[in-house]
């Protein structure tokens, strides 16, 4: 018998790891699995659902030239997601090739850079292709069902899909190598610049759709229709891989001729497959070295000290004493040293605030009352699942990581209920403060009755309170301290439970807190009673919203403080 | 075996080793000692290829590490001071996997998998995924890996941290048996009773510079002094450092 080639030995590798991580997962984390794959149901069945619903409305109206329209959305949405995978897939690339210990540990063994690479390669495409199966799949299958297309529209969808993902990540494999190994100073700064120019050009194309968009509504001339497609004319460039989709989507969609399907699948697939060899040749030439620079190339060590924001959070936390206040500081200080960490959070609020922004201006002409209604507590909703996520990545992980250095905090002359009621007012503090921020600012510029923003100013601080309530008290009672990952701490037995119990106190607290006033103001629409003012059973949920808060921040606490109570260091 | 001629690695502006000239024959047990931050683990990295030198050369079997590192890196096994197993892997699979990795034919790597799991006592746990594992485990899986396909060189960094004294005792055993069988076995520790008992020679890098290499009793003679490793070791790094006695300053800091 002879000795197996390497492509083998990682196709064995990772189907071995594949079967023992579902056999594991199925063992001792099935709660995880299913809410992972109900989730993702329900958000695909969701996407179903919307598109459906388009679809159904556009090919049920009067409105000209439908398949131009879908076609121009399937450009967008495919170029949308070309742009993600692009970034996500060289995010994840970096991190696997550059940063991690399996990279290391591989690179001194006989390993083949290319063969490295392509497992990472394959890693990165299958993590960051989920959103597209989960978000693209369900608009793709809705048309099909919607339009009535032939049968074998629906094999040809993975086809196009598995065809389309191997062009940008391989762009972005080539782009992840080029930077780390001819950039080996000042990647932060190169980085910085990128992305500043990168958000001044989204911040410029954003502003001039809006315009376009809003003249194209106002206006409903021929011209102000076209200079508004005009905006979207990168995605529906013939040599953009985003139109190959849309036009072979189309035809297989229409049924028309094999070869209108045939050659834009074989222009992804070769431009895919020769992208993915180019960058197997690079990494093969450049991975070593560009390991060695990403190694190497660090410049002075910055000095860090404290500044105005660990003073601001300090008094915020005024109420607290001081060896309090101090832990309060120290958990803010880590927070925000860590880009990674409150990037995402800034992301996600802009995203919200944009797209209020853009509903108010897109509907400033015939904006209706209920319309805003409805649209603030959507937005109110989204805040709190917001927050929710958001708590349960960054705060119910930080009992569980004090876990290997508790002893200092252990024999610090501090008691446990008071290291508790630090982080939980860490928490509390910086989920108000982002919550109100977000719910007041959008909720004034979609222009709500003040009434309509004190329920949800109420609503948002009760979930925002009883929440870290949850998160320190659940994250104290089910601690992790074998665990030093906390995306791992997160995603295991305990980060889910506590996931499932926050989104549940989420849905009671909006459904009894601000639910009401929408339903009186959909009703007061629909009988023509504009100027009526609301019934007093609008805000009785009020009450009762902030004890049910109370109490889901007083219980998991004296659970987390009595369990903290007794962990031994 | 390892040839390092006039190399000089830097990080940025930062110097982290430089003009370092090592040549290490086979079958001779190396120890490399130095304070923290000298420059240990970044000519570790050099010899097994994870890093190149800023300049010079670094040949291990006659190969450079530069052109020809995969040839290089058959002959070659490195532990590093915090080991890598893939959580969800069993200890035999990883085993398994490294021996498809260094291309052992099948027959010849499963009587070597069955030697090392003897050797290293894993029976118990062979089959358990290794995110059970405690840090003793994995260092001795770990171990069991890089000795599986017979390397010529290992290059162990700190190898003793987490392991129980049996299980450094019988390590021990394990270095100069492999040593004696003609692996040139190249060891970076702060551990220095074992530096003293087991090495055939001691290089000291302290700031980027190797400031002695020779056996203890040479070291001993350099340093003009009688005492154990340590004594010698505090007394060349503190004259390299152009000061005092650190332990006296330690003292007087102290009283």
């Amino acid at each position: 018998m002879t000795a197996i080639d390497q492509a083998t030995v990682f196709r064995r590798l990772r189907r071995t790891l594949a079967v023992n991580g579902l056999r594991a997962m199925l063992e001792t984390g099935r709660l995880r699995f299913y809410t992972m794959i109900g989730t993702s149901a329900l958000v695909a069945a969701f996407v179903f659902g919307l598109s459906a619903f388009g679809f159904l409305e556009l090919f049920g109206s009067r409105i000209p030239a439908k398949g131009l329209i879908v076609a121009g959305l399937f450009d967008l949405m495919f170029f949308t997601l070309g742009t993600m995978l692009l970034f996500s897939t060289g995010i994840i690339l970096y991190a696997s090739l550059f940063a991690s210990t399996e990279a290391r540990f591989l690179l001194a063994t006989p390993a083949r850079a290319d063969r490295i690479f392509a497992m990472k390669f394959q890693d990165a495409v299958l993590f960051s292709s989920w959103g597209f199966v989960v978000l693209g799949m369900p608009v793709l299958v809705a048309y099909g069902l919607t339009a009535g297309v032939p049968a074998y529209y629906y094999p040809l969808l993975p086809l196009f899909l598995l065809g389309f993902v191997l062009l940008p990540g391989s762009i972005s494999a080539i782009a992840c190598l080029l930077f780390l190994r001819y950039v080996p100073r000042s990647r932060k700064q190169v980085i910085a610049v990128a992305g500043a120019i990168l958000l001044a050009l989204l911040a410029y194309w954003i502003a001039r759709t809006t315009s376009a968009s809003r003249a194209a509504l106002l206006e409903n001339n021929r011209d102000a229709l076209e200079s508004f497609i005009g905006q979207f004319k990168l995605a529906r460039n013939p040599l953009a891989p985003s139109h190959w989709m849309t036009n072979g989507l189309m035809e297989a969609a229409r049924g028309e001729t094999v070869r209108g399907v045939l050659l834009p699948l074989a222009l992804l697939w070769s431009n895919g497959l020769l992208a993915y060899l180019l960058a197997a040749l690079a990494a093969r030439r450049l991975y070593r070295t560009a390991f060695d620079r990403s190694a190497g190339g660090g410049g002075r060590a910055k000095r860090y000290r404290g500044n105005l924001l660990d003073r601001a959070m300090e008094l915020l936390v005024f109420y607290l004493d001081r060896p309090t206040r101090v832990l309060v500081v120290k958990d803010f200080r880590t927070f925000r040293r860590d880009p990674a960490q409150w990037a995402i959070l800034v992301i996600f609020a802009a995203l919200m605030l944009l797209g209020v922004r853009n509903f108010n201006l897109f509907s400033s002409a015939d904006i209706q009352g209920i319309d805003r209604y409805i649209i603030g507590f959507v937005n109110l909703a989204g805040i709190s699942v917001l927050l929710c996520a958001g708590l349960s990545r960054f705060i119910f992980p930080l009992i569980s990581l004090e876990g290997r250095k508790f002893w200092i905090l252990g024999l610090m002359p501090v008691s446990r209920r008071q290291i508790l009621v630090g982080k939980f007012a860490f928490a509390a503090t910086g989920a108000i403060l982002i919550g109100l921020a977000l719910v007041v600012g959008s909720e004034l510029l979609l222009g709500l009755p003040i009434e309509g923003v004190l329920v949800h100013a109420l609503t948002i601080i009760t979930v925002a309170i009883g929440l870290s309530g949850i998160n320190v008290g659940l994250g104290a009672y089910l601690p992790n301290f074998r665990e030093t990952d906390p995306s791992k701490i997160v995603v295991g037995f305990s980060g889910t439970v506590n996931m499932v119990t926050g989104l549940g106190f989420v849905l009671l607290v909006v459904a009894m807190m601000a639910l009401p006033m929408h339903v009186a103001a959909t009703l007061r629409h629909f009988k023509n009673l504009e100027f009526i003012a609301f019934p007093w059973w609008v805000y009785l949920g009020l009450p009762l919203g902030v004890v049910l808060g109370a109490v889901a921040t007083l219980l998991p606490l004296r659970a987390g403080a009595r369990s903290l109570e007794r962990v031994e260091f | 075996m390892i040839e390092l001629l006039d190399v000089e690695k830097k990080y940025g502006t930062k110097v982290a080793v430089r003009k370092l000239n090592l040549n290490i024959r086979a079958g001779e047990l190396f120890a490399f000692l130095g304070p923290n931050g000298a420059g240990k683990t970044t000519t570790i990295k050099m010899i097994c290829g994870l890093l190149f030198p800023s300049a010079g050369t670094v040949r291990v079997g006659g190969f450079d590490m530069k052109h020809s590192g995969d040839e290089a890196r058959k002959l070659i096994s490195y532990v590093p001071d915090q080991p890598f197993l893939y959580e969800k892997l069993t200890g035999r699979e990883f085993l398994q996997f490294t021996a498809d990795l260094y291309g052992m034919e099948p027959d010849a790597a499963r009587r070597r998998m069955d030697t090392v799991i003897e050797l290293f006592h894993l029976h118990d746990f062979a089959d358990t995924l290794t995110e059970r594992y405690s840090h003793g485990m994995r260092q001795r899986t770990v171990f069991a890996a890089a000795i599986l396909h017979e390397p010529k060189l290992l290059i162990a960094d700190e190898p003793t941290v987490g392991l129980d004294p049996k299980s450094i005792r019988e390590l021990k055993v394990l270095l100069r048996k492999l040593a004696k069988g003609g692996t040139t076995v190249f060891l970076s520790t702060h551990t220095l009773d074992i530096a003293e008992e087991l090495a055939d020679r001691v290089g000291v890098i302290h700031d980027g510079e190797l400031i002695a290499c020779d056996t203890v009793e040479g070291l001993r003679r350099k340093a003009d002094t009688d005492g154990t490793l340590e004594d010698v070791f505090m007394k060349i790094t503190d004259e390299a450092a152009g000061g005092t006695d650190g332990s006296a300053r330690l003292a007087e800091a102290t009283a």
